[in-house]
């Protein structure tokens, strides 16, 4: 398949914010984003041709921002509404080998629906884990360094080798992932079953590369540092921190610091390893 | 006195009263204003009352209310137009493109314009410090937007009392300032956050003056194509207006008038209602269906529902257009039943948009409004003849002729100019030795004006969009410094940016309101220099005390005078803009506070420059003359002594500073730029070394009194080191590049001063042989960084 023919769904509610610059970077790569609001998939308040299906796409983007307000919990209502009326839909778009993405808001509406992190299962009827209020009690608004810790079951970082940095910024108030807590020994194990299974994708870090680096380094405290995990096919994906922001590089922290390199942004290859899966699967 | 009597229901199925004042005294009339809460004066009252004599009837009370929204200070500037007008109104540039409306319009290309407002929400927040902070950005959004604009950037300069005010010392009546700080960027966090749009800059302001009467000035930044502006007007007869949004309810009645009056203590208890009531995920979807219907050609005019509600926006778009109105007030969707029809006319509640559509379009707007699940109704039409009729069912309860109606009472009040005594005569104290120069360095690097604002920033979201390409850190991503501007580049595949900073120093505006308002005018200009900007416009929001005091009113006009004076000498338009006066209260008025936000254009955003040292090994100089006017400066309050002089403006030497510094910026010359303001000199190199995690050497020996009157002779060491003259900067060169740096500055016949080199861990400064200064950074970077969380959390 071209990457013109990659479909890329990038869907919206109220609240939705982060979607043109989601756009944008699929665009940018020849891709064919198309912004769609929930209602479309649903079939709600839509006129003839409005309407939308799931299965007309390849990728499904769930973009940053405030669903709903996130009033209730972050994500949740965003996560209840397709639920209920795209669940079915949504399952079989993931078993037939299509990516999700999510980056921030997206990757908390990924986790309530049960896509992430998603153990034993396609999509969980309870949600299995929770990105938690970050310990400042803030939202974090900063630069940080991620380690692409994935050895090759991620097809959203392919394109990305083991053990390289990546500045990502992130900007969430709630962001620490969380595993459920039934003991101790339990909830270690299923950490361990994360890193085991190679589903632990980005770990957030310092410059030099510890991933045991505390705050700020670390915006939410999440444990092990946990920045983004994909689910058992490597084709679902959620992270908290932004690619979508760092496309180019002059919207790094520090781009004019130095003045020759690439014009590529450290969240480039985030897009472009999804299009590769993409096209060479279709 | 009882003047019950004179209100009379007139039978309907909802209260409204027959106000009879058609025989009313003087003394009579100024009951039924207060009764009321209008805030009408008698004269204006008895306008009122021979109007209604010639219309032959007796008003409704929807009809008083409606003039007392349309009449207030704050809807149609009737202390304040004369002065402004006189001062900078007229003038113009062609790249402005349309003054007068919600926002200013101004030109980015030939496709494309930026579009500019700046608004004040000080009386909401004193009282909700949270709800009235969010309403704020929401308010300024809307006018942004109903310009046919996608806003792109908030920026919000903010004003409180100390934080660490004794309890004990905090007025009856006041909120704490910590109370108010944390609430008012809380609620532009979390509502700017939601909507996003990032909130790229503004300034934090501590001042004993604002702690009965905070303020919280709010702008916004949009962009869009030149062919989809649109203006605040209907577009032709029997367009139909279509209300759109949140639901109107009893929050925020009466927020103009309550906007127009001076605080009190028992403001909180009275004035509870009319803080209005943010809901971000109400307006976001809003955001997204105007300018959907309006990129589709549907709508014949937009305006956002802010001070004056319905009441304001049904009358001024219609009239604006040159046509009258007719409103069903029955057909407004409320968020509580039993709302009187008067309140419903006037309340500010937020969210709302109101839309002039033709009637072939009228399905497809509710269509699209539909979609994006915002409530939707129509309301009313544009009819001919430039009447406005409120009907309720069949009954007309609000008759008004649009010409006495929106045409507010214009005054030219006495004033009294404050008299400055600008000779220096400062009391002689002695040159502190070098520890008394390094703890007053460290004194300023942590008061709480100059220390980092990261505690607050980090909390927005200021890179949502993408766009944001010096946001308000600038150096190491960790250990950053501050940024002199913020710059975004807004369009897809342009490299062209748009720099945004905002600025006023209220210690000066204080001492001396004409020099402190140009040094607000050129401190702007600084910092869009120091990014590599051209300046391009300026808007203002205009904080001053009761007109109705000469002495207020006096500070008003010089403020006014040197806005105009510099924007004519630089060229630069005022765009739009916005006057918040009656900043006063039990404990007195607000210093002088003119926040002026200004923007600039930068050609190519690969060659912004940024206030961080870059490399070990460079050439630092001081470009600039530095002379002895303390007053004001943030030296002169950490070390407790007075001065009157506060620093002038040389708008000769402002503009070609400003000139070279942009030309060596294009040629790529400058490594890192940097303006001085605050704590001047001694603050400015801090501060580059804190963002480059570096030190510096420098002499400051060769740095003289720069006034013709001091002609070259020595300056005192602790002046040099802080004083804060204008129309400075310091830059950062590469050796191999000094010589052509030199030779520009000298055909540019800019004063600069060779003061060192960048590198090693200190940052050591010395007057000849003698060492001054000599500071690690990391200590510098220490107290700097975490002053504000020490003040806020109480520790240290």
């Amino acid at each position: 398949m071209r990457s013109d023919e990659v479909k890329v769904c990038i869907l919206r509610m109220e609240g939705t914010n982060c979607e043109q610059e989601t756009f944008d970077a699929f665009k940018r790569l020849g891709a064919s984003p198309e912004f769609v609001h929930l209602k479309q998939l649903e079939g709600r308040d839509t006129l003839a041709g409005e309407g939308r299906l799931l299965k007309d796409f390849h990728i499904l983007m769930f973009p940053g921002g405030f669903s709903a307000g996130d009033y209730i919990r972050a994500g949740a209502i965003f996560a209840a509404r397709m639920k209920a009326v795209l669940g079915r839909d949504l399952v079989a778009f993931i078993e037939e080998g299509k990516a999700i993405g999510g980056f921030c808001n997206g990757f908390q509406i990924m986790v309530e629906l049960g896509i992430l992190p998603a153990f034993d299962c396609t999509m969980a009827e309870h949600p299995q884990a929770v990105l938690h209020a970050n310990d400042s009690g803030r939202f974090e608004c900063r630069p940080t360094v991620l380690k692409h810790v994935n050895a090759g079951k991620c097809v959203w970082t392919s394109r990305s080798n083991k053990g390289e940095l990546r500045h990502i910024p992130c900007a969430h108030a709630e962001g620490k992932f969380m595993l459920p807590h039934e003991s101790q020994e339990k909830e270690d194990a299923l950490y361990q079953r994360l890193f085991d299974e190679d589903r632990v994708v980005f770990q957030f870090s310092d410059p030099i590369g510890d991933t045991e680096a505390p705050y700020p380094f670390n915006p939410n405290g999440s444990r092990f540092n946990i920045a983004g995990i994909t689910n058992d096919t490597g084709t679902v994906f959620g992270m908290m921190p932004h690619p979508e922001r760092v496309f180019f590089r002059h919207t790094h922290p520090d781009w004019y610091r130095r003045r020759i390199g690439p014009e590529e942004g450290d969240g480039r290859a985030i897009f472009w390893s999804v299009l590769d899966h993409i096209e060479r699967k279709f | 006195m009882d003047i019950s009597n004179l209100f009379e229901d007139v039978g309907l199925p909802t209260p409204v009263r027959r106000v009879n004042i058609l025989d009313a005294s003087d003394d009579v009339l100024r009951s039924v204003s207060e009764r009321l809460s209008i805030g009408l004066s008698v004269d204006e009252m008895r306008r009122v009352r021979d109007y209604f004599g010639t219309e032959g009837r007796e008003p409704n009370d929807i009809e008083l209310e409606a003039l007392g929204q349309a009449w207030s200070e704050h809807c149609c500037y009737k202390s304040s137009r004369y002065f402004m007008k006189k001062a900078f109104l007229d003038l113009h540039q062609d790249h402005f493109l349309i003054k007068g409306e919600d926002a200013g319009v101004v030109e980015f290309d030939d496709d494309h314009v930026y579009v500019v407002g700046l608004e004040s929400h000080n009386h909401p927040s004193a009282i909700g410090p949270y709800g009235g902070a969010a309403t704020g950005v929401g308010g300024i959004i809307r006018d942004v937007l109903c310009m046919g604009a996608q806003p792109v950037a908030v920026v919000d300069p903010l004003f409180f009392g100390p934080l660490d005010l004794a309890y004990e010392r905090v007025p009856e009546g006041v909120n704490h300032p910590k109370f108010i700080f944390n609430g008012v960027v809380a609620g532009i966090g979390d509502y700017g956050n939601r909507i996003g749009i990032p909130t790229v800059a503004g300034m934090v302001n501590f001042h004993p003056g604002y702690t009965g009467n905070p303020l919280v000035n709010v702008g916004c930044l949009g962009f869009g194509k030149k062919v989809n502006m649109i203006h605040s007007r209907v577009g032709g007869v029997n367009e139909i207006y279509i209300l759109a949004g949140g639901r109107t309810g009893r929050d925020g009645i009466h927020g103009v008038t309550f906007a127009s009056t001076d605080l009190s203590a028992d403001s909180e208890e009275k004035d509870r209602g009319s803080v209005q009531l943010g809901d971000p995920i109400t307006k976001e979807p809003l955001i997204h269906s105007c300018l959907e219907m309006n990129e589709k050609g549907l709508l014949g005019g937009m305006k956002d529902l802010g001070g004056g509600g319905l009441s304001c926006v049904s009358g001024e778009m219609a009239l604006a257009g040159g046509f009258g109105a007719v409103i069903h007030l029955d057909r407004v969707p409320l968020k509580e039943p039993g709302l009187a029809p008067w309140e419903i006319w006037v309340s500010e509640s937020q969210e709302r948009m109101m839309v002039s559509v033709r009637p072939e379009n009228v399905d497809e707007v509710l269509h699209i409004f539909r979609k994006w699940d915002v409530e939707a109704n129509v309301i009313g039409k544009v009819v001919e003849g430039k009447r406005i009729k409120v009907f309720w069912g069949e009954e007309v309860i609000l008759d008004l002729d649009l010409d006495f109606f929106t045409a507010g009472p214009q005054y030219c009040r006495t004033y009294i100019s404050k008299v400055v005594d600008r000779e220096v005569r400062d009391v002689p104290f002695p040159v502190p030795d070098r520890s008394g120069l390094e703890a007053a360095l460290l004194g300023l690097l942590g008061s709480a004006n100059i220390c980092s604002r990261e505690r607050v920033f980090r909390t927005y979201d200021h890179e949502v969009r993408g766009r944001t390409v010096i946001k308000p850190a600038v150096g190491r991503p960790f250990t950053p410094g501050p940024s002199d501007a913020a710059v975004i580049k807004p369009l897809e595949g342009s490299d062209r940016g748009l720099a945004i900073t905002a600025d006023v120093n209220p210690f000066f505006c204080e001492l001396d309101p004409y020099r402190g308002t140009l040094s607000a005018m050129e401190e702007s200009v600084r910092n869009l220099v120091s990014v590599g900007a051209r300046p391009h416009s300026v808007t203002d929001c205009l904080n001053f005390g009761n007109p109705e005091k000469p002495d207020r009113l006096g500070d008003f006009e010089e403020a006014c005078r040197a806005i105009g004076d510099f924007a004519r000498f630089f060229g630069l338009p005022i765009v739009s803009g916005n006057v918040s006066l009656y900043n006063e209260s039990d404990i007195g008025k607000v210093p002088p506070t003119p926040t002026i936000m200004m923007v600039g254009l930068v050609d190519d955003i690969k060659l912004v420059t940024t206030s961080d040292l870059k490399t070990g090994g460079s050439i630092l100089y001081l470009l600039g003359r530095t002379h002895h006017e303390m007053g004001g400066s943030a030296y002169y309050q950490e070390v407790g002594a007075a001065c009157s002089c506060v620093p002038d403006v040389d708008m000769h030497l402002s503009r070609r500073m400003m000139e070279v510094v942009l030309d060596l910026d294009k040629s790529g010359l400058l490594q890192s730029v940097h303006d001085l303001s605050e704590g001047g000199l001694g603050v400015a190199i801090s501060e580059m070394c804190i963002g480059g995690h570096m030190g510096a050497e420098l002499n400051i020996g060769l740095i003289k009194d720069g006034s013709s009157s001091g002609g070259g002779s020595p300056l005192r060491c602790d002046i040099k080191l802080f004083s804060e003259s204008n129309s400075r900067y310091v830059v950062e060169v590469q050796p191999q590049d000094a010589a052509r740096v030199e030779d520009e500055l000298s055909r540019y016949e800019v004063p600069h001063i060779k003061l060192g080199t960048s590198g090693g861990a200190n940052l050591k400064i010395t007057e000849g042989e003698k060492v001054l200064v000599d500071i690690p950074v990391d200590i510098l970077d220490h107290v700097w960084r975490n002053k504000l969380t020490w003040l806020l959390e109480g520790s240290k």
